[in-house]
């Protein structure tokens, strides 16, 4: 995921901010790391460039 | 018809982007993201490129689009007729196919901008009565943008839907 998709999330339960984390990043793209919802506890994967943000057993 | 609808102003999203191939055609606008449940569906469309988010429809993303494509799964589907595979999750409208439309305009305003518009896949076997009864209930005025009519006799419309 480019970093502009970061801009239009936020958390799927909540709709709060998500805080970003990245693992790894090449020149175009976040290729894995995490967006993590405080308020919910909840962290959701990005994997292959893409964020899932589908319901994740807490 | 999704490239006609499009102006340079637009930020566009395509919820259940599947392949990919509509959202890739999108040009001439602002930007252009995408959704979709699906695993295969979401590397397909990474892989030509697109911003794409694995999501529920359109959950976990802000109010920031001005139009917004859907061609959602209509086919009447009871519940001893389902196999649970992703093919299945493509076209399952549930027993009145209407079932993911019907949780999309529930939902939809959420990440509408004043003034945006939805473009909608709509197909006789959901009766177009009861899908209009639907638009008006969450809010929207409509008009049919295009129609065909399938060799089988269905008739698909594309709907664009205004918020008042």
């Amino acid at each position: 995921m480019k970093r502009e998709l970061y801009d239009i999330l936020c958390c799927p339960v909540c709709k709060g901010d998500l805080e970003l984390k990245v693992t790894e990043e090449n020149d175009i793209e976040i290729i894995t790391g995490s967006l993590i919802c405080h308020a919910c506890s909840v962290t959701y994967p990005i994997e292959d460039g893409i964020p899932n943000l589908l319901p994740q057993n807490i | 018809m999704a490239q006609a609808e499009v102006k340079p102003d637009d930020i566009v999203l395509e919820v259940g982007t599947g392949s990919g191939y509509v959202a890739s055609s999108i040009q001439d606008c602002r930007m252009v993201f995408a959704t979709d449940i699906n695993p295969h569906a979401v590397l397909s469309a990474h892989e030509r490129g697109i911003q794409v988010v694995r999501t529920d429809l359109i959950a976990g993303l802000r109010r920031i689009f001005s139009l917004i494509l859907f061609n959602p799964p209509y086919i009447p589907t009871r519940p001893d007729e389902r196999c649970h595979d992703w093919l299945e999750y493509a076209l399952d409208g549930g027993p009145d196919g209407r079932g993911p439309l019907t949780r999309f305009l529930d939902q939809v305003a959420d990440v509408l901008i004043p003034g945006g518009r939805v473009l909608i896949v709509i197909s006789s076997l959901q009766y177009f009565e009861k899908c209009e009864e639907i638009f008006k209930k969450t809010g929207f005025s409509y008009t049919i943008a295009d129609h065909e009519i399938l060799e089988d006799g269905e008739e698909l419309r594309i709907y664009r839907l205004k918020r008042d």
